[in-house]
């Protein structure tokens, strides 16, 4: 009813405004969308040879060109490595065991090194890989204790997880070469400690 | 004249006898105020014994759980039970105490499976007050966090953030199985790299 009473150029005053403003809200939204984050598509394969497969694929990280992750495609869970820029799987000789059970890999930034959460006879332990070598590294070998989520500094120099050596959850802090950081971590236990072979002096 | 005199030393007094009041007042305060210090002394040397239960120190009483360290190794991010509800902690390694993280733990939501770039600048992380978390991260330049799954429909789990921040990987539902989703925040972002590789 208002509208009627408003004189014919203002009428046409009013629409161009709307005009304007949907233009505008047109070209924001767009905008929104384009700075928005978006899912990148990495093609699906059922015969196991990209990210996704039929099987379930979990505990992903991401690095660079590589993506790393554990999946069910194979007999047991097995870690495996993604590479975004070649799309192939990247061969990890020596990393996965028959034997052992794998979970919650991560690794330094450039993926020389991955550090793992793995299980042997109801025995969890942190093991470290080196890419470049092709050798598998305990480095909770002294500890008497239950051991869970690793993860890695972009050099590959320390190393945190879960332990729980105390009753609960702690997190431990670890160098490369197994031995807890000091001032952060307190040392294994003194029977444990006694049974570490002397390290030679420089 | 005297009398004047008289009245002049009687205000006298009176200013006398307000201070002396005034000064017997805050002479208590100081006391009471030195008792109650002296008492909260006294307490917190019989509570040393216990273990930390502060949040100035990496381990506490509570179980610490799901450690990300930043690809500088100077932070740790976890999470812990310690302030009475699961929340995201970050530590720092260097300076050896926690980090505030204003406006992340939000009261009565979850915040899980955190995840730290380069320099520890975001905080990728799995947050809900509703049914179906979403990922979320945070920029502490700004102390604020984003939704990144904003107008997904699907479960997500265990979000993983690159050094640099641009990338993030999860793990999603949407096909009736765990499967890995790639999430790219654009070129636009401020990468979180070393001054040297910017």
């Amino acid at each position: 009813m208002g509208l009627l009473h408003i004189p014919f150029p203002s009428r046409l005053f009013l629409t161009t405004v709307n005009v304007r403003r949907l233009l505008l809200t047109l070209i924001l939204s767009s905008l929104l969308v384009a700075c928005s984050p978006r899912l990148v598509n990495i093609p699906f394969d059922p015969g196991g040879r990209s990210l996704n497969s039929p099987f379930a694929d979990v505990q992903p990280r991401v690095s660079g060109r590589y993506i790393l992750f554990v999946s069910d495609r194979g007999d047991s869970p097995n870690i495996y490595l993604y590479d975004t820029i070649a799309s192939v799987l990247v061969d990890l000789p020596g990393l996965n065991a028959i034997d052992m059970v794998v979970s919650s890999p991560a690794m330094s930034e450039n993926g020389r090194f991955i550090v793992f959460c793995g299980s042997r006879d109801g025995q969890s332990a942190i093991y470290l890989y080196d890419r470049d070598t092709r050798q598998l590294r305990n480095l909770t070998e002294n500890l008497k204790a239950t051991v869970r989520n690793p993860t890695i500094t972009a050099d590959g120099s320390k190393i945190a997880f879960e332990s729980s050596a105390d009753g609960q959850w702690d997190i431990l802090l670890y160098n490369r070469f197994g031995e807890p950081i000091e001032g952060i971590t307190r040392a294994p236990e003194r029977s444990s400690v006694s049974q570490l072979p002397e390290l030679p002096q420089p | 004249m005297y009398a004047e005199g008289l009245a002049g030393l009687a205000t006298l007094v009176q200013i006398a006898r307000a201070w002396n009041r005034r000064l017997a007042q805050v002479g208590w305060r100081v006391l009471r105020a030195g008792v109650c210090l002296g008492l909260l002394l006294l307490l917190s040397a019989c509570t040393q014994d216990l273990p930390p239960t502060g949040s100035d120190e990496l381990n506490s009483r509570y179980s610490d759980e799901q450690p990300a360290l930043s690809g500088d190794g100077r932070f740790l991010a976890f999470v812990s039970n310690r302030d009475g509800h699961r929340s995201i902690f970050l530590y720092d390694l260097e300076q050896r105490h926690t980090v505030d993280l204003p406006h992340l733990n939000q009261q009565g939501a979850i915040a899980e499976s955190p995840s730290l770039s380069y320099g520890g600048r975001y905080i990728v992380y799995l947050a809900g007050d509703t049914v179906r978390p979403e990922i979320k991260l945070y920029d502490r330049a700004i102390q604020q966090s984003q939704v990144l799954t904003a107008g997904y429909r699907a479960w997500f789990r265990r979000p993983s953030v690159s050094p640099d921040g641009r990338y993030i990987v999860f793990e999603t539902g949407t096909r009736g199985q765990w499967d890995i989703e790639v999430m790219d925040r654009g070129s636009g972002i401020e990468p979180d790299l070393p001054d040297n590789r910017r």
